[in-house]
């Protein structure tokens, strides 16, 4: 490793002089490490404490006053998860993001599979194509494709059918960029000895290159599923049934017609935030990489 | 898109009415040209809360009186959009209510809306149950595609009678009289006004009873039409008008606090239980906040004794009868059966008396008796709306576009509005040339 | 197996560096047909269709009506909501600008800042996570947590209680148009900070340490090591980083929309909102289609700049 990093862990102080000197060469680092964990935590920390307080509470004092004076309540969630329905929407999120998460794996990993380690005429050219794509953002295709759905007479804007076909498209750009860049990393050596072999492509793509890109899959898998259960803008437009909403179109309802009802929107934001939280803590490893492998060569 | 649906229903309204040879609107002459309905219908407006609750009584008792059953689906944020997307994607509701006068317009001239008649409802007969000029805003091009389902006045100038007593101060009739008492309350250390200047469309509705009645009604239905003219003389004045009242002495928290505070905070400065102002101008759907959990439940009850309201007063003498209310209407997006009886039972008197009887809104049914509704407050509303000379809808939801709001905020904070108003006229005026 | 050549009948084996242009249809068809399939007919067939559709009224979303480069001149011209020049200039193309600057070069900035002080401590890790948590987080969440924040109610609003505590008035910090931007671009900082100091960190912990001691040995101070050595070390990762976030800005939706709508008035719009707005409230079709397209025209830079960097490592390779 680097002695940016070994500084750290090794020589610890020996004496306490030697502590307290360390301490107070450190502290402004300390200091204002200190300050920008609190700014990145404490907003959401008041978001989650206001959801467990009783709406009567919320409306008299501020949240901060419940160190002096705990009070709490599973009100809010009941309420939001019955009568408002955010139980039958979680259970869309679900519906929606699971599939519009595989379904782009599979389909990306096969074209990048191509793109990596198939030889046909133009395949640098498609690729740049592909790796233009990513720059369409996703409001080129409200208005056609909305009217495309709708003169296709297959009603799927009512069903899950819209959000799964609209999700994987546009998610194909970046998961073909990835995964591509990720498969021509594998070792070449191993993929021709398998062509002598007489492998088929198929074999070679399900036996060799996924079982080693499996890091890589996750990566792009977790990015994936984030930005669909996160997603608003794609679901407004292509879900056109209540039934079949998720939870972040679902908690825009409860913004009062005159009044914001706190209470409710904090319980409801972090009824969307568990899902996407427990994913990432356990998978951050995955994500990171993800990240970096896609950013930094 | 529309044209497609309605070839069908509408080629067979035309054989069977040739064929009878009958034309009125009696309601089963109409039925049997509509498409069966498949007996249930799916709802849609932007309420929530005690709106949307009293709503759903009527829906009830409708569920009740039909064989039909309603799915209500409440669109809070973006309802303009939801409804659009949903027409595009082949998939319209089949009722909707929709508060804004501009949007509805353009849903009728695209033919997304089904005309009244159509459902059977003839204009001639539903005419006399609503105040005069109240269906012309369901009226595009000769056709009525709307009938307004509620409304609140929006003249109530809101106090708490007790407090006032002990005050020494009386309501006001004339400008000059709420200048004076706006004076005699800070001359008794009281802070006269809230406002919620935090939310925009509060001021809008200063700024529109102002202007009704300060200027009269051909003034005002010219200003909120293709022909009107924000840089006229006119606005300005009423604006500076306001601005003197609403001036940093007159008001809780100063201009920036009251551009601070949202609507809900400022009703409740004046009805909390620790009030900090004695006046709050609104729509009579403030009673109904400020006796609600929102603000202060333990005034439930009280209306009339700690919680009334006066009209707001004439301007230079002229403006008694004018009042100027918010309102949804209803209009339905499929033709059939379902949605036709829907929209009957909508106009019938029951619908009115268990929509009044819930207490938020004013059923614009004039077959209906005040005393049904359950407070003085609303009570009051429903007698003056009845007895006005002229009522209008509220400005800022008859435009087709841009914030009256934020100009009026910005004319609160002391900006020029020279420009403010030149460019919002830009705005406005292109909006409506896209109609 | 044996070094005799491939045989002929497999058709697997021509798709190998041996045979190139025979057989290699199915395979190329097979892997890359779907993917194929779904990028044109959902963003190929709809960018064209938006770009014509920008040159035409768009009634309800179909071409109704020709109006040639009406919806282009009105929208530079004529739309001061979306662009007005002048001094101070506005609009929804200028507010773009606006997070162009700040909130990307904030981001990076305080992005490397965290990354290098990180590597000082022993809980470098948790508080890589903790600034890293908000990417996690679906837009709407976090809008919905900073409006609380921002909430112009000092019982409600984080920051109004604050500033009451030193005696400040409580503002509406997103209800006034001087200062609505700024509270917004705060908030899009604190979401992608973290993402920032991700590959920022791993750049830096690329750099040999020998080059950082031989530079501490010759007296240079930490602030000169930061901008002397490490950001031009990293200066690839910063551009990368960069370049993500000046592409996050021009999709920019979710947020606005959430937190102000586009408010007051429209004095927080960004274009990937007034797309939205224009097209949907507004019923504008064609005029919604232009916008969408001027993002487009925004992106290719972009676009050039990803597919340049692409050939470059190929060519490397």
């Amino acid at each position: 490793m680097t002695a940016l990093q070994d500084t750290t862990v090794h020589a610890p102080p020996r004496t306490l002089s030697e502590r307290i000197v360390r301490i107070i060469g450190r502290s402004p680092v300390h200091i204002i490490l200190g300050f920008i964990a609190l700014v990145w935590l404490v907003p959401s920390i008041g978001l989650l404490i206001t959801s467990f307080r009783p709406s009567a509470d919320m409306r008299a004092t501020g949240w901060w006053t419940v160190i002096t004076n705990p009070r709490f309540t599973l009100e809010n969630y009941e309420r939001v998860i019955s009568a408002e329905d955010m139980g039958s929407a979680f259970i869309n999120s679900v519906f929606i993001t699971v599939p519009s998460t595989i379904l782009p794996l599979i389909i990306a990993s096969m074209a990048a599979f191509a793109l990596a380690w198939i030889k046909f005429p133009f395949r640098d050219t498609i690729f740049l194509v592909i790796v233009a794509l990513l720059m369409v953002p996703v409001q080129i295709g409200f208005i056609p494709l909305v009217v495309a759905f709708r003169e296709s007479g297959t009603g799927l804007l009512t069903t899950y059918g819209a959000v799964w076909l609209t999700h994987t498209a546009f998610a194909l750009p970046f998961g073909i960029f990835l995964l591509r860049n990720f498969f021509i990393t594998l070792p070449r050596d191993l993929i021709e000895a398998a062509r002598i072999d007489g492998a088929s492509n198929v074999a070679i793509f399900r036996t060799i290159v996924v079982p080693l890109s499996v890091p890589a899959i996750a990566a792009y898998g977790i990015f994936q599923f984030l930005w669909v259960w996160n997603d608003l803008l794609m679901a407004l437009i292509y879900a056109q049934s209540g039934s079949i909403q998720p939870m972040t179109v679902e908690v825009t309802r409860l913004l009062g017609t005159y009044a914001t009802e706190w209470s409710l929107l904090a319980a409801a934001a972090f009824l969307i935030m568990i899902v996407p939280l427990v994913v990432f803590m356990s998978l951050q490893r995955y994500f990171v990489q993800g990240l970096l492998a896609g950013s930094v060569k | 898109m529309r044209k497609f649906r309605l070839a069908a229903p509408l080629m067979t309204a035309v054989l069977v009415l040739a064929a009878c040879g009958n034309g009125d609107g009696d309601g089963d002459g109409g039925d049997a040209d509509l498409p069966e309905g498949d007996g249930s219908i799916l709802v849609t407006s932007l309420w929530g809360g005690a709106e949307e609750a009293a709503f759903q009584e009527v829906l009830a008792a409708f569920e009740e009186a039909s064989d039909i059953t309603v799915e209500y689906e409440a669109n809070r944020t973006d309802y303009q959009s939801v409804i659009r997307t949903r027409i595009q994607g082949g998939n319209p509701f089949d009722v909707a209510i929709i508060p804004g006068v501009g949007f509805f317009r353009q849903l009728a001239t695209e033919g997304s809306l089904i005309s009244l008649s159509e459902l059977g409802i003839e204009l001639g007969d539903i005419e006399g149950q609503f105040a005069p000029g109240l269906l012309d805003y369901g009226n595009v091009d000769d056709t009525q595609y709307a009938f307004m389902a509620k409304l609140n006045g929006k003249a109530a100038i809101f106090y708490d009678p007790q407090r006032f007593a002990d005050l020494g101060v009386a309501p006001a009739e004339t400008w000059d009289d709420l200048v004076t008492l706006t004076d005699d309350l800070k001359g008794a250390g009281a802070t006269p006004w809230a406002v919620g200047a935090g939310d925009g469309w509060t001021l809008t509705d200063w700024f529109e009873i102002m202007y009704i009645k300060e200027h009269g009604v051909e003034a005002y239905d010219t200003l909120f039409s293709a022909d009107g003219d924000w840089t006229d003389a006119t606005v300005s004045a009423t604006i500076e008008r306001m601005a003197s009242l609403l001036t940093e002495d007159n008001i809780d928290g100063g201009v920036e606090g009251a551009l601070a505070t949202l609507f809900v905070d400022a009703v409740a400065k004046v009805f909390s239980t620790s009030p900090s102002a004695e006046l709050y101008y609104g729509g009579s759907f403030v009673g109904g906040i400020a006796t609600g959990v929102d603000v202060n439940p333990a005034l439930a009850g009280q209306e009339g004794t700690a919680i009334d309201w006066f009209p707001f007063p004439t301007i230079d003498g002229a403006g008694a009868g004018l009042v100027t209310f918010g309102g949804d209407q209803i209009a339905a997006m499929v033709a059939d059966t379902d949605t036709a009886e829907f929209l009957q039972y909508m106009l019938s008197e029951e619908a009115g008396e268990v929509w009044a009887a819930a207490g938020t809104v004013i059923v614009p049914n004039t077959n209906v008796d005040p005393s049904t509704y359950p407070n003085v407050i609303m009570q009051q509303d429903a007698e003056l709306i009845n007895a006005a000379e002229a009522i209008r809808f509220d400005g800022s939801d008859l435009l087709p576009g841009g914030d009256l709001g934020a100009v009026l905020q910005s004319a609160l904070r002391g900006d020029d509005m020279g420009s403010v108003l030149e460019e919002f006229q830009t705005t406005v005026s292109t909006a409506w040339e896209a109609q | 197996m044996t070094t005799a050549s491939p045989p002929a009948d497999a058709p697997a084996a021509t798709s190998g560096t041996s045979r190139p242009g025979r057989g290699i249809g199915w395979a190329a068809l097979l892997f890359l047909g779907p993917a194929a399939l779904f990028l044109l007919a959902f963003l190929v067939y709809p960018t064209i269709y938006t770009l014509f559709l920008s040159f035409n009224r768009g009634r309800a979303g179909g071409f109704s009506e020709w109006v040639g480069l009406d919806n282009w001149i009105t929208l530079f011209t004529e739309d001061p909501n979306f662009l007005r020049l002048g001094f101070p200039p506005s609009g929804a193309l200028w507010n773009n600008v606006l997070w162009i600057i700040f909130y990307v070069s904030l981001t990076v900035l305080l992005g490397l800042i965290v990354a290098v002080m990180a590597t000082r401590v022993r809980y470098e890790a948790a508080i890589k996570a903790i600034i890293f948590l908000p990417m996690a987080i679906a837009a709407t969440s976090i809008a919905i947590i900073w409006r609380f924040v921002y909430s112009p109610d000092p019982e409600t609003g984080l920051l109004n209680a604050l500033l009451g505590t030193v005696g400040a008035g409580p503002t509406a910090v997103l209800g006034s148009p001087d200062t609505v931007n700024w509270a917004l671009i705060a908030v899009g900082i604190w979401g992608s900070v973290g993402f920032a100091t991700v590959i920022l960190s791993a750049a830096i912990k690329g750099i040999s340490s020998e080059v950082l001691e031989a530079a501490r040995v010759d007296g240079a101070t930490e602030t000169q090591i930061f901008w002397r050595i490490i950001v031009p070390m990293v200066s690839l990762p910063i551009s990368v980083v960069t370049v993500t976030l000046v592409v996050n800005v021009i999709k920019l939706f979710d947020l606005i929309y959430v937190m102000t709508a586009g408010g007051p008035g429209a004095s927080s719009r960004v274009i990937a909102f007034s797309m939205y707005q224009e097209a949907f409230p507004q019923g504008r079709f064609g005029y919604g289609s232009a916008i969408a397209i001027v993002m487009l025209l925004l992106l290719i830079p972009v676009m050039i700049f990803n597919i340049r960097r692409f050939r470059a490592e190929a060519v490397q390779q």
